[in-house]
């Protein structure tokens, strides 16, 4: 159908359109008119791809001269494949309506080993790759930093965003590196040394152009040629590179120094945390480097890898890794912390030596993204509390909105169970989290849900060793035997190709009506990438609250910086973070409004307004007072209620209420219906 | 019925039945049993007919009871005192191996009829009218009719392989026998569900039953054995299931290393991009090497492996052989290309396929495809059995109403009145007079009549009468011509009682019939 969307004439390649959808796109062109950013919060199944891609192509071809290019980033491979998939649908219906050849062009950039810079990249119209080819500065930069300003840029599935930005840009060094940066090193100056025989010149080019500083670099920058780097700072290209460092042999020389101080560095028996600024002083104290030249050493090695024209620059990601983090480290004063740890706090008899060098300020990673691109649009089915993405990632949006799912039939049903039958609280609080009762209730829980739920029932547990040990226990309660009776179970390993299989199977016994069930790891692989459509999922169960291992000194800090640059408590954070991740999980069984599955939070801190509150919008408003603090019995009761009325056949009655015609869309009612469904923060 | 020919597997002297004594046969099909000094069996099961057998332990009399599907029971005392347990232990284990193999045709039969008397109203009425109220046996009942349809269906009857319950392991829960061992009870069914799913086992028992073990120590070492125990770790001790779990690890591998069909679920080509080693904020991933893991640990991954591969390994056992079909074309690449507008010559078919799938919102689209009449039922016990139709009734299905509704429709649309050939209105109107009931062409009345007279469930019962008498009066002619004894004394015995009977019954009702008239 063709949608007016206030002036703009919009090509979207079905029949009928969801409401929310409809709402979706007019707060997507308002943002694109204001040329700013979005964060915008719509379930999964709802269709937010397909609208995003109808809206933004459309106002492409309206308006070329304002938005060149749509960068449409997401985080998994499968995903990126149905964005392409959706584009070309609806690039089908474009030639089929308009009756014209589409000059468009559009690029999907994927997997390492097709990791090339396509001339056709600048061009393209419209681009869709991982996060990490816009937001990891290493491959930003040979990716994307010619990318037109007048882009949209589209992060989807975006709620973890700012883990990507602060992985992208942490270092973690370990004895294992610096030796394999020694080898790096003796390379270099074995290739250095036969150069100099056989082509001096070369040489003394790469010098001469040292000399004359970075300038190319600077020129392209202030023109607005090239996004900016983070590990290239400003500085850098400001001047040039210092004397120390110029010429090849005492540039590895000066590695050489460096890499004998992070050795000396990881000698130790306590644990040292510190920051950047100390870390300076620290090494000009003992080895006489300075602040300047180390900042220049991601530069002078790339510099030095071309003119030795190295081809195979991965094996030598180790010295990379060292200049980078020696650039990073003398570049951000603030937002990072270097905590050396001489073993694992699980093994503290077993040396081994890490130096984290950690980015606590997810906004220095995606800072060049907001400030290069007209509009940024960072949209996922759970994207709640809204209010904080622009907090911690420091921008200022222009639309806030939270998008609630129109259902004919409440096709999801959330439950919050507190109690066993035997009135035992149940928690996964960590002062009871090894109590028997806890860990019996818990297991009833999940038998008695496997006799009443049909096919598969996915299940998520805080961490991987608070499965293990209940799944242990559940094993010696013969819990599990009985559990079998009804359904097949499959677990998750951390061997992802074991886990590969394992799901495989899992849908295998989901889909030839055996029944199965997942125990998996919230956080985990599964949780953020495997969606369980329909049978695949028809009851998730959330066996406590999926707060983050606290006792990290890395999340210590960042709670620290958090509370000290952007005003959130430790505890709003903790609590955020784990409400996004229960969401995540709980939502892959809603994949759509013809779906339907139970939501099952086993814990009873669900129940608090505190938790609650932080769930997407469109789970929350299913979650009635009826449906807190249930023991198992009532749980059992609703969901068999529940999974009664959905086992009903589906009338199409969604018509008019959840799904629209054209002319249902353009009546006055419904228009002022669709301007409740965006709710604005 | 004895035919010399019959193979005897057992003999076993001094068993006693109804106090007295006698012998016990066991032969190929069937158990008997005949007292001492005469050369007929006075007992005679066919191990088809037998449901289950009891052997009471702990009584001062060492029984073996055999249960029948009709409900009745015998009950053999092995008398002789000095090898009474050993005799009733050899009759028992030969049963145990006969019994499954006679069960499954059995229960086939038993399913068999069942099936043909939930589908065909008519016939269940016939078999309440003949066979519960006695007028004939069971067996004549079926003689004649399992065989014509056991030709028909023997295509559908393509015998379907069980499953296997996933928690067969969990019904051989130990008991304690009051003293401090453990005793578990063993099934053939649970024997084959461990070999279905275990193959290794199999093999193991192959190897060493009966040379080495019997098939007692066999099992007992099975449950003693590390293996059986799945938290425990093998230690490599002298067991002869350390191989197996060594073969069951193989097997898991290569499981994993085959890899997955749908790339959905493929989570090692998830992440497009994983980090370069050493970025990343947690990168630093727990060591998995065995060797800093605490003894705990490696059992709860040890039981979490095993979990997954019984749940496998039962999924496979189920799905046959079927299941081996490997689609090369989706296990060779997973990893997309570059560019999008190549990739529809490289992309699987598979991923294409579950892709699509993924993305697609049936709802968005208008329908195309058949509306479906949705069945709304009030009464389902009424839905599942059916009103029990007098005669056999052409029925229409719903599609076939709608489609000629749809006719009629198109029909009446496109009628168009052909003016020239219009009759006038006074001979219409006695056309229509004509055909109204009670006009001159609609004089069938009389019918009618009787059929409002007589009450429903009157006309009913001589109806069930009716079609009972036929299908006695069939089983009379089935008879001619006349050419074996049987026949004859079919034909000159009970079906002449037969008849008697059907007419006796026929007369109780009349008479009934009539006292209620006045």
């Amino acid at each position: 159908m063709k949608l007016n969307i206030e002036g703009l004439l919009v090509y979207f390649p079905y029949d009928y359109i969801y409401p929310e959808q409809y709402s979706y796109m007019l707060e997507l062109k308002r943002t694109l008119d204001a040329k700013g950013h979005g964060v915008l919060e719509m379930p999964s199944g709802t269709g937010k791809t397909i609208s995003l891609l109808s809206l933004i192509v459309a106002y492409q071809r309206a308006y070329p001269l304002e938005v060149t290019k749509l960068i449409y980033c997401s985080r998994t491979v499968p995903e990126i494949e149905k964005v392409v998939e959706e584009l070309r649908k609806l690039m089908e219906y474009y030639s089929k309506e308009a009756g014209e050849k589409n000059n468009f062009l559009a690029l999907a950039l994927s997997s390492r080993k097709n990791l090339c810079v396509h001339p056709e990249i600048v061009h393209a119209n419209i681009i869709v790759y991982s996060y990490h080819y816009l937001l990891d500065p290493k491959i930003a930069d040979l990716v994307s930093k010619e990318l037109a300003k007048k882009s949209v840029v589209v992060f989807d599935e975006a709620h973890n965003i700012d883990n990507v930005c602060i992985d992208s840009m942490s270092v973690n060094i370990t004895r294992r590196t610096l030796d394999r940066s020694q080898a790096n090193v003796e390379t270099l100056q074995s290739t250095i040394l036969k150069i100099k025989e056989t082509d001096a010149a070369k040489l003394k080019e790469e010098y001469r152009r040292l000399v004359e500083g970075l300038k190319e670099a600077n020129v392209a920058r202030e023109t607005d040629i090239y996004m900016s780097n983070p590990v290239l700072p400003d500085e850098v290209l400001q001047e040039a590179v210092p004397g120390s460092i110029r010429t090849a042999e005492h540039f590895v020389g000066f590695m050489k120094r460096f890499l004998e101080y992070l050795k000396a560095r990881l000698r130790i028996h306590h644990v040292v945390q510190e920051s950047a600024p100390q870390f300076l002083k620290d090494i000009s104290e003992k080895v006489c480097i300075d602040r300047k030249p180390l900042r220049f050493c991601a530069e002078r090695l790339r510099s030095l890898l071309r003119t030795l024209e190295i081809a195979d620059i991965a094996d030598f990601s180790a010295i990379t890794l060292i200049s980078n983090f020696a650039t990073l480290v003398s570049t951000y004063s603030k937002g990072f912390t270097i905590i050396i740890e001489p073993f694992e706090d699980r093994t503290p008899t077993i040396a081994n030596p890490v130096l984290h060098f950690s980015c606590m300020d997810p906004s220095i990673a995606i800072k060049p993204v907001f400030e290069r691109f007209q509009s940024v649009i960072i949209t996922s089915g759970t994207l709640s509390p809204l209010d904080i993405y622009p907090r911690i990632l420091d921008f200022h949006p222009v639309t806030t909105a939270s998008f609630t799912m129109t259902l004919a039939r409440t096709c999801l049903c959330p439950l919050v169970v507190g109690r066993g039958n035997d009135q035992v609280a149940m928690t996964s609080k960590f002062e009871t989290r090894e109590d028997f009762a806890v860990i019996r209730n818990y297991g009833n829980l999940l038998l008695e849900m496997s006799a009443i739920v049909p096919d598969g029932i996915v299940a998520f547990f805080t961490s991987y060793i608070y499965m293990e040990n209940i799944v242990a226990s559940w094993y010696e309660q013969g819990i599990l035997e009985n559990v079998q009776r009804n359904k097949l179970i499959f677990i998750e390993t951390p061997d992802a190709a074991e886990t590969s299989m394992a799901l495989e199977k899992y849908q295998e016994a989901c889909e030839n009506g055996r029944g199965a069930i997942l125990l998996s790891v919230a956080r985990g692989k599964v949780s953020e990438g495997i969606d369980f459509v329909h049978h695949f999922g028809r009851a998730v169960i959330m066996f406590g609250v999926p707060y983050v291992y606290t006792q990290s000194r890395i999340l210590k800090a960042r709670l620290e910086y958090l509370r000290d640059q952007f005003q959130i408590r430790e505890n709003d954070f903790l609590t955020f973070d784990a409400m996004r991740h229960a969401a995540q999980c709980v939502g892959r069984a809603i994949r759509g409004k013809t779906d339907y599955g139970l939501m099952i939070f086993a814990d009873k801190r669900y129940a608090r307004a505190d938790k609650r509150g932080k769930l997407p919008r469109w789970i929350q408003e299913h979650l009635t007072d009826g449906s807190l603090n249930l023991t198992i019995d009532e749980t059992v009761q609703l969901s068999k209620h529940f999974l009664r009325q959905m086992a009903q056949p589906f009338k199409q009655d969604q018509l008019g209420l959840s799904l629209l015609t054209l002319e249902q869309l353009q009546s006055e009612e419904m228009l002022q219906k669709i301007a409740q469904i965006a709710h604005q923060v | 019925m004895a035919a010399l020919s019959e193979e005897v597997l057992l003999v076993v002297k001094r068993v006693r039945q109804r106090k007295q004594d006698g012998t016990l046969y066991l032969m190929a099909e069937r158990i008997a049993w005949g007292p001492e000094g005469k050369d007929r069996f006075t007992v005679s099961h066919l191990y088809a007919d037998i449901r289950q057998k009891i052997s009471p332990d702990g009584k001062a009399k060492i029984q073996l009871q055999l249960v029948l599907h009709t409900g009745e029971s015998t009950n053999f005392h092995f008398s002789n005192e000095s090898t009474a347990l050993r005799d009733r232990d050899a009759a028992k284990d030969l049963l145990q191996q006969l019994l499954p193999k006679f069960k499954k045709r059995a229960n086939k039969e038993l399913e068999e009829k069942n099936r043909m008397l939930q589908e065909d109203p008519v016939l269940f009425q016939l078999y309440k009218d003949l066979v519960v109220s006695q007028v004939i046996s069971a067996e004549e009942f079926w003689a004649n009719r399992l065989s014509l349809n056991n030709v028909d269906h023997s295509a559908s009857n393509n015998k379907q392989e069980v499953g296997i319950s996933a928690a067969f392991l969990a019904d051989i829960r130990p008991q304690t026998d009051g003293c401090n061992g453990l005793r578990y009870n063993l099934t053939s069914d649970i024997i084959e569900s461990i070999f279905r799913t275990y193959p290794a086992v199999k093999q193991k028992y192959a190897e060493n039953v009966p040379h080495n073990l019997t098939e007692k120590e066999f099992w007992t070492r099975f449950f003693q054995s590390h293996y059986f125990h799945r938290d425990r770790i093998s230690t490599g001790l002298q067991d002869i299931f350390s191989e197996c779990a060594k073969q069951d690890e193989k097997g898991l591998r290569s499981m994993v290393v085959q890899g997955v069909k749908n790339p959905l679920v493929d989570l090692l080509s998830l992440e497009d991009k994983t980090l370069d080693e050493g970025y990343g904020s947690n990168s630093m991933a727990p060591s998995t090497s065995s060797a800093n893991k605490t003894v705990k640990e490696n059992s709860n991954s040890a039981i979490i492996k095993r979990f997954n591969h019984h749940s496998a390994m039962v999924l496979a056992a189920g799905a046959g052989k079927k299941a081996d079909a490997p689609n090369d074309q989706a296990s060779e690449t997973s990893s997309t290309d570059g560019n999008s507008r190549d990739s529809d010559f490289f992309q699987p078919p598979v991923k294409k396929v579950k892709i699509q799938e993924a993305i697609e919102y049936e709802d968005l689209h208008m329908e195309n495809g058949k509306k479906t009449v949705a069945l709304n039922l009030k009464k389902s016990d009424r839905y599942s059995h059916g009103p029990v139709p007098l005669l056999p009734q052409q029925y229409t299905t719903s599609q076939d109403i709608i489609n000629s509704v749809n006719c009629i429709q198109q029909e009446i649309a496109n009628y168009k009145p052909c003016l020239t050939q219009v009759m006038s209105s006074s001979t219409a109107s006695s056309a229509i007079a004509a055909l109204s009931p009670g006009g001159l062409l609609m004089q069938a009345g009389s019918q009618q009549a009787i059929n409002q007279m007589v009450p429903s469930d009157v006309q009913g019962e001589l109806k069930h009468l009716y079609t009972a008498a036929g299908e006695l009066l069939r089983h009379f002619w089935s008879c001619f011509p006349v050419n074996t004894p049987f026949l004859e004394e079919k034909l000159t015995g009970h079906l002449e009682d037969m008849f008697q009977m059907a007419y006796n019954k026929f007369h109780a009702w009349q008479t009934r019939q009539m006292l209620r008239k006045t």
